[in-house]
């Protein structure tokens, strides 16, 4: 009886030895590239549209970065080679986060003017200008309102909005900036954009990977935006860009672009148009990247940012004299509609 | 597929019904005045607390695996039936499990929860005085998540299904000195069912914002191979017996290019009590 019974215990438990985990665990440099570029080589969203734009190609980065590894290098070193790998896509959706560092490609913004002074606009707002949530705004001199939203990161409430808008009502127009939003939450973004249309528009269109091939993607599905329940702009409308905005605030600035009476004026947005996705390396360091891309409503991508309807730069000179070409711009367009 | 989850849906739902029923009939042993017994069953009802091992895998969260201890509960109720000669039983089990995992590195932490729900019934054998066995299935349904706080938009993953599996047992009793002691042994393996899962690379933002893209999946052993099984030693006492034992919990699934596994080994323990249903005839 005993042995009957040991051998009954025996064969329960061997059978759920059988299942213990999937992978070996490998902490190795080459165990850390061969993840991070694995990752990037299944998930990531724009690897053939990159490799067009940016002459790359992928399978030879990995070869390329392989050959400048070694197994008794530094973690720090190591930080450096897969950064560098990930640099190639020029992506600032794509990052590893260490606890020591933020690896990351901000050539988007960092190799171009930045065309704005924060100091300046801040001369614009003065210091007693209006705060709902994150959006500051008061009426310039020429009755014309003047609008900085910094961050969609910074929620904001319907309530908040009717309120501004209110009490904008008597403006010739608006000035809406958002030069250095560096993006956000999308419901933001659909949330502010809802005030600026009376009729269902149509915006863009997205999709999202089906696999780990390449070109495994999703029918595109349209994107629009319903006209808000709450008060609506029916003035001008000038949005100032410049190449700061990434992201979420590209996405807003692809729905502004389909709405009357709206006009994009400054420079290129910085892009970012995939929804990023986290992963993590053996090594234990965070990994993100552009999972699910997004494109306009002429179904172009808009990775690399959008163009402003009308170009504008920030003058330096007159900057000096405490003059926002931008805003004054903007101010004289808006004077001539 | 609609069809399918109306008809798994209406089968939980029975099998709700019939646990109610149970319920509303269970006196414990004490006769009204005004009703007549006309069947005594035999009710066994346990309840079991472990603490065990817990091994995870999300590869829409993350390729790596996560391991860490888990807590665990098993609430089950059995009677025997009129059917059959009184041979079949019903079976009702509640599980719930919450898991603190890390990854390999331990720099991130998964916390993940589930809740399960599983109603059948068995037909027995009695082999001998002291050996019987039982075969049948169970209708289930599961609820649970995985989240890891430190992703951006795919922080964390739901997990919905449905299912009926292919249960068997046995119990087998025996005396250790004076003591009266059970060895009590299931395994249910899911057939058949289906499944939530999202797209591989599609967010859970696109899903509210009303995006499909093949979020229901028919689950079989082929791409969900999952198994449970209980192993329990019972120390009967006069009013209640001592159950302790061992819970493997295995559940897996490779659907929509994700691959997910979660495999849990608990040491349970807790009490069985044994009651008497009657049936109740007002007059």
């Amino acid at each position: 009886m005993k042995d009957k019974l040991i051998l009954l215990l025996v064969l329960v438990l061997g059978l759920c030895s059988c299942q213990k985990g999937e992978t070996e665990y490998d902490d190795s440099p080459q165990a850390n590239l061969n993840a991070l570029w694995t990752i990037i080589d299944q998930q990531y969203c724009f690897l053939d549209y990159k490799e067009k734009e940016l002459g790359i190609s992928w399978a030879d980065i990995y070869i390329k970065y392989s050959a400048r590894l070694n197994p008794k290098m530094s973690r720090t070193q190591l930080f450096e080679v897969l950064c560098q790998m990930l640099g190639e896509l020029k992506d600032g959706h794509v990052n590893i986060s260490t606890s020591l560092d933020l690896g990351r490609n901000w050539s988007w913004k960092d190799d171009y003017p930045q065309n704005l002074d924060e100091c300046l606009r801040n001369e614009y707002l003065q210091t007693d200008y209006n705060l709902a949530s994150g959006l500051k705004y008061r009426i310039l001199p020429d009755n014309i309102a003047y609008v900085v939203y910094e961050s969609f990161q910074d929620a904001i409430g319907e309530g908040n909005l009717d309120d501004m808008f209110l009490s904008l009502r008597m403006c010739n127009g608006m000035i809406l900036d958002i030069r250095n939003n560096g993006g956000g939450n999308l419901d933001n973004v659909e949330k502010l954009a809802s005030h600026f249309t009376n009729e269902k528009v149509l915006v863009g269109y997205r999709s999202h990977k089906t696999g780990t091939g390449h070109n495994d993607f999703s029918p595109l599905e349209a994107e629009y935006i319903s006209p808000s329940k709450g008060v609506r702009w029916q003035k001008p409308c000038i949005v100032l860009t410049n190449r700061s905005c990434y992201s979420a605030t590209n996405t807003f600035v692809r729905d502004m672009k389909e709405m009357p009476q709206v006009i994009i004026m400054g420079d290129y947005t910085g892009g970012g148009s995939g929804l990023p996705f986290s992963s993590e390396l053996p090594i234990g360091w965070s990994v993100r990247f552009s999972a699910s891309p997004s494109f306009d409503a002429q179904k172009q991508q808009i990775e690399f940012g959008i163009a402003p309807d009308i170009p504008c730069s920030l003058d330096t000179e007159k900057a000096k004299q405490g003059i926002d070409s931008m805003i004054e711009e903007a101010r004289k367009k808006i004077n001539h509609i | 597929m609609i069809k399918r989850i109306i008809l798994l849906s209406n089968l939980c739902l029975f099998a709700l019904m019939a646990v109610a029923q149970d319920y509303s009939t269970l006196i414990n042993g004490k006769e009204k005045k005004s009703e007549t017994i006309s069947v005594l069953r035999p009710l066994q009802v346990s309840t079991l607390f472990g603490v065990g091992f817990s091994n995870q895998l999300d590869t829409y969260l993350s390729p790596m695996e996560y391991s860490g201890f888990q807590l665990s509960f098993l609430a089950s109720r059995e009677r025997m039936t009129r059917w059959a000669d009184g041979n079949i039983s019903f079976q009702s089990l509640l599980q719930g499990v919450f898991s603190h995992t890390k990854n390999p590195a331990h720099t991130a932490t998964a916390w993940g929860g589930r809740l399960a729900y599983d109603a059948g019934w068995h037909y027995h054998w009695q082999l001998s005085d002291r050996l019987s066995l039982k075969a049948g299935g169970l209708v289930g349904a599961d609820l649970g998540f995985l989240y890891i706080a430190r992703n951006s938009n795919n922080p964390a993953q739901g997990r919905f299904g449905v299912d009926i599996s292919a249960s068997a047992g046995g119990k087998y009793r025996f005396k250790i000195k004076k003591l009266p002691v059970q060895i009590n042994y299931q395994a249910d393996l899911p057939v058949i069912g289906c499944m939530f899962s999202p797209q591989f690379g599609q967010s859970y933002y696109d899903i509210s914002q009303g995006s499909r893209d093949h979020n229901v999946c028919f689950s079989h052993p082929g791409n969900a191979l999952c198994f449970r099984q209980l192993l329990t030693f019972d120390l009967e006492f006069k009013r209640a017996s001592l159950r302790f034992g061992y819970m493997g919990d295995i559940r897996q699934s490779h659907v929509n290019s994700i691959r997910m596994h979660d495999i849990n080994h608990s040491f349970m323990i807790g009490y069985v009590r044994y009651l008497k249903v009657l049936k109740r005839n007002e007059r």
